[in-house]
């Protein structure tokens, strides 16, 4: 039986026990100060920080700045430790996703608590109903009462305004949660859908939401709920640990639930609690819980905002809004944010590190269960999702592009632009490896491989179409389409030397290194499988510990 | 003129360079090519009981990725070592005495300097410092390669004199017997008559990293055939005579030899980087005579693995010489830096530029392939991009350049690129891609465009995203001034902005 953690604060002890966080009690601003200091610390690959006091916060919740980052070149070193994998799974992309996938196919089901007993419900705040959005009430489903048996006070003052939000970039269009979990229906389920989705807020009672039509929920939403005129019921969660987060990430097949997946990588069951407003169930744990619908017909302005793509994405579009319903939280909410954008080149945030070590074993897993036998596909790590690489051999003439058609017009078709393929002796996450597959074994004359010209849709937060070209289309995705591409980098047997000397021998050079103190040799290797220096390096000791509360 | 052993000097001091036994049990390559493979520190070895039986005097100490060493596709790590921050230039750059963290285009200047014809000579004529002396090339204590059978030199430098004056080149080879070394050498100087049997020349180890570098810069670009009293490098690193030619006066070995033969190469000789650009040949050498300096340290290389010196040396060296070709064409000198990362072993250049006009950019790349077969895949990049985040310019490749407008692609009627797999460097072809009837010689050209689009308003162009264009300047004063009153460590801030600093 393992130990994984299941809250978001047994996560922070897990990185603070690691020596990878620090407690920064001077007061920071949540205008542009704690976001400035966690891309700092993203940039120079340093501690997370956890900003005890926020300014001009009336509910004394915390921030937290970027959690779900790895340390570079292992970014999914944090999540190896929250899930309790074994040692190799910490050191090598390889090993983690083996490890990850394994737990992905152990699902298991969700139970639900008692609300009384739910720590998201320390606070609960309900909107009045005569407060609650007028055309919403029109159209809404939300339920009249706060039905809950709760443990704390009930209020009727949920108001977005009194946490302390982030103003992320000085170019953003506004305030933003963005690393969130959307809990929404499920006609196929009992136990909802998760995604995550940032929304802006515009004020006490309203935010908009990021939907992009192309994905699940989105669709729900666009072709269903708003073509009946009704609201979509939904629930905003923030801090629901790494699990919940983890497979709130993944795109996970219609008619299975991203509950039992997240439980499965915690190895018990993620314990869910009943929404005070409407029939949802949420993770009990959520730091914070935003409760409300999203209203059909209705939209605000969402963005400008510094994204994925290390550009801040323009113009200001039109999104669906959340109004709110109800607010519950822990006492002291932790809020966990992300700043998007930081670090691009070298995947330094929670948005990369999430891709990297939840979206990458989702994926891979996936295409196996398609009947694709991929050694692993990943997110090429400087860009996080417009370019993955997969490693895998060609069964069969148009093997490649049968399988990046697959992915092109599934899970794959709004953010993905091109697919690298690589020799399945490589590991995807070794970026020297890919370059070096892309500089020596992909013929511009052969291997470079387009669907069509410009007929494919395109999520608009890229920076390579103008604004016009973009345009603000009614269901998120650019007025205009784009192309997409696969590129055959498969040496075909002519891959150069990656190493000398037989295994032992490279093992026993590498104890010499490692014993030397020369850096990096205890890291995952190029080669996919290869066993690992016996001397793990355990550089997270020589990490000064700062002293920390112990009593989250 | 920073001597080799000084130069280590300097890596050990700015924390870059870890000291370990040879072991005895493992070969020195080998334990070199995992290093490399970690993109860590440079390592020393130093002499221990190997195989071969107890050190003498005159064993050498052993370096490795003293030239290069850094896997940048990776980034900065401060995990791994905290707070070392190296680039794939820096350890040459030391060593070239620019400076502790040397600009990437200082880097490439001063390797241009050292190839430059000088109108007047100017030598320094000093004392050797290798006075030591060996019976037997076996004494030295050179690593042997796993599954070979001789130990293996790599890193040195040829001399051979003339009345006009020394001609330095690149050398390695394998030490057959206590005097007998099978070389290989440029083609270029091969063919010469100077290598006629006979023939004096001399090889030295451990020479300055100038001297060395001088010798890949002038192969790679065949300018072999002035001697190098006449040009940058005469004037900058100190010489002594020798029955070869004139050679540093601070070499760590000194070996006087005689050509004993001229032999047809072999597909299967191992090579250093440089004979993949300017070909090579075999020569057989006798030795005369055998000088070391004390407790001498030579750098050696694996050969073939990723990241090597002798690769890193080679990227560096066509680097300089096509950043200079670049902004030498057009009256003015648009082009902020040109890098072909070690990564790719010279498949794929990028290049940082201004785009002087509309197609600027085609002209750019096509002229690039015009000046050097390597490669078929140029990556244009706008110049705010840094050459020290490499990360980020191949990100640009993918989320600033549209898939379909700005990925072109030549017909497949250009010369084939040396370096692919695919291209006439494959070695004897097999490659997958032999294109339609079967005539390997000719492929096609990418060129990727990540640069803004010079029509586009600019309302179109989106801001970055990084420390210095998202926070307002007092804001990013105060974070630093609070840096460590938040936990985090007061080296690590002085990276901060790093990314941005394109100009270095």
């Amino acid at each position: 039986m393992t130990t994984s953690v299941t809250t978001f604060r047994e996560f922070l002890t897990v990185l603070e026990n690691a020596g990878a966080l620090t407690e920064i009690e001077t007061p920071v601003s949540w205008d542009l100060e704690a976001s400035a200091v966690t891309m700092a610390a993203n940039e120079t690959d340093e501690r997370i920080p956890v900003f005890e006091s926020v300014e001009g916060n009336g509910t004394a919740a915390r921030l937290v700045g970027d959690p779900y980052r790895g340390p570079r070149g292992r970014e999914f070193d944090h999540l190896a430790r929250a899930f309790d994998l074994p040692k190799p799974a910490r050191r090598s992309g390889p090993a983690y996703y083996a490890q990850l996938i394994d737990r992905l196919e152990k699902q298991r089901e969700p139970t639900v608590i008692e609300p009384g007993t739910a720590p998201c419900k320390e606070v609960v705040r309900t909107r009045a109903a005569e407060d609650r959005d007028a055309s919403a009430s029109a159209n809404g489903s939300a339920k009249t009462n706060a039905d809950t048996d709760a443990n704390t006070d009930t209020n009727t003052d949920a108001n977005l305004l009194e946490f302390p939000w982030p103003y992320i970039h000085q170019q953003d269009g506004g305030r933003y949660a963005t690393l969130t979990t959307l809990v929404a229906p499920d006609p196929d389920g009992e136990w909802g859908r998760w995604s995550r989705h940032r929304a802006m807020i515009h004020g006490e009672s309203r935010a908009s939401v990021l939907f992009l039509a192309g994905e699940q929920l989105p669709n729900r939403y666009y072709y269903e709920y708003e073509r009946r005129g009704e609201a979509m019921p939904v629930a905003l969660t923030l801090g629901a640990g790494p699990a919940v987060t983890a497979a709130s990430e993944m795109w996970i097949p219609v008619g299975r639930s991203e509950a039992t997946f997240a439980g499965g990588l915690q190895e018990s069951p993620i314990e869910l609690v009943p929404c005070e407003t409407n029939d949802l169930r949420v993770p009990a744990s959520a730091e914070l819980v935003i409760e409300g619908r999203i209203l059909p017909e209705k939209r605000l302005d969402e963005g400008p905002f510094g994204d994925y793509f290390g550009y801040v994405n323009g113009p200001r579009r039109s999104m669906p809004v959340l109004a709110v319903d109800a607010i519950t939280h822990r006492e002291r909410p932790y809020l966990p944010f992300c700043v998007e954008g930081s670090g691009v080149g070298y995947a330094s945030n929670s948005t990369s590190s999430l891709q990297v070590a939840a979206a990458g074993p989702d994926a891979t897993l996936g295409l196996r269960a398609a009947g694709y036998d991929v050694a692993m596909a990943a997110p090429w790590p400087y860009t996080e999702r417009t370019v993955w690489v997969i490693a895998t051999d060609r069964p069969y003439p148009g093997a490649l592009h049968e399988l990046a058609n697959f992915i092109f017009t599934t899970w794959g078709m709004l953010h993905i632009d091109c697919f690298v393929f690589v020799d399945r002796e490589v590991n995807p996450l070794d970026s020297r490896a890919v370059v070096e597959a892309l500089a020596l074994h992909a013929d511009p004359a052969t291997d470079f491989h387009q669907f069509g010209v410009e007929r494919m849709p395109k999520v608009p937060l890229n920076i390579y179409q103008t604004p016009d070209e973009k345009g603000s289309a009614a269901v998120g995705t650019s007025k205009s389409k784009t192309a997409k591409a696969y590129i055959d980098a498969l040496s075909e047997g002519e891959r150069p030397t990656q190493t000398i000397g037989n295994p032992e021998d490279r093992q026993r050079a590498r104890d010499l290194l490692a014993e030397a103190g020369v850096a990096g040799v205890a890291d995952e290797v190029d080669t996919m499988g290869e066993r690992h220096s016996a001397i793990d390096q355990e550089t997270d000791a020589t990490r000064h510990q700062h002293p920390q509360h112990q009593n989250r | 003129m920073t001597a080799f052993r000084k130069h280590l000097e300097f890596l050990h001091r700015t924390d870059d360079c870890r000291t370990l036994s040879r072991p005895a049990d493992c070969s020195p390559q080998v334990v070199a090519a995992e290093a490399l493979r970690a993109g860590g520190h440079a390592i020393e070895m130093e002499p221990g009981t190997d195989r071969e039986g107890a050190p003498t005097a005159t064993t050498v100490t052993l370096a490795s990725g003293v030239y290069g060493g850094i896997d940048q596709s990776r980034g900065q790590r401060t995990t791994d070592s905290r707070h070392r921050q190296g680039y794939p230039w820096t350890r040459l750059g030391i060593g070239l005495g620019i400076d502790q963290d040397p600009a990437y285009t200082d880097v490439l200047e001063s390797l241009l300097a050292l190839g430059e014809r000088r109108d007047e000579r100017d030598v320094t004529y000093v004392e050797r410092a290798a006075d030591a002396t060996a019976q037997d090339l076996r004494e030295l204590g050179l690593p042997t390669p796993p599954d070979e059978a001789w130990p293996r030199f790599t890193l040195g430098l040829l001399s051979i004199g003339s009345d006009r004056g020394s001609y330095w080149a690149p050398i390695h080879g394998t030490i057959l017997d206590g005097n007998t070394i099978r070389a290989r050498v440029p083609a270029a100087v091969a063919e010469r008559d100077r290598l006629e049997t006979g023939a004096a020349v001399t090889i030295a180890l451990g020479v300055p990293p100038e001297a060395l570098a001088a010798t890949h810069l002038l192969a790679i670009t065949d300018r072999l055939e002035t001697p190098i009293e006449d040009r940058g490098v005469g004037a900058t690193v100190p010489v002594i005579p020798t029955a070869g030619g004139v050679v540093p006066s601070s070499a760590e070995v000194v070996v006087e030899t005689t050509v004993a033969d001229r032999q047809p190469a072999t597909q299967s000789e191992k090579r250093e980087f440089w004979e993949r650009l300017g070909g090579g040949a075999t020569l057989t050498l006798e030795s005369d005579a055998i000088f070391t300096r004390e407790e001498p340290v030579v750098p050696f290389t694996p050969l073939g693995v990723p990241l090597s010196d002798d690769l890193q040396l080679a990227a560096l060296s066509l680097s300089a010489t096509l950043f200079d070709r670049v902004n030498s064409y057009w009256g003015v000198a648009p082009v902020d830096w040109l890098l072909l990362p070690a990564e790719g072993r010279l498949g794929l250049c990028l290049v940082a530029s201004e785009i002087l006009y509309a197609g600027f950019e085609w002209q750019l790349a096509n002229l690039l392939f015009s000046l050097s077969d390597c490669f078929d895949k140029v990556l244009v990049v706008d110049t705010e991009i840094s050459p020290r985040n490499l990360g980020r310019a191949l990100g640009d490749s993918w989320v600033k350049a549209h898939p379909s407008r700005d990925w072109l692609v030549s017909e497949p009627d250009a010369p084939s690129a040396r370096m692919p797999t695919y291209g006439r460097g494959s070695g004897g072809g097999g490659g997958k891609n032999n294109h339609e009837g079967g005539d390997s010689e000719t492929g096609a050209r990418l060129y990727v465009d990540a640069t803004w689009d010079p029509r586009w308003t600019d309302e179109y162009i989106a801001p970055r995203v990084s420390f210095d264009e998202s926070y307002p300047p007092e804001l990013r004063e105060a974070v630093r001034d609070s840096w460590t009153e938040f936990g985090f460590e007061r080296e690590s801030m002085a990276t901060v902005g790093d990314e941005s600093e394109s100009a270095e």
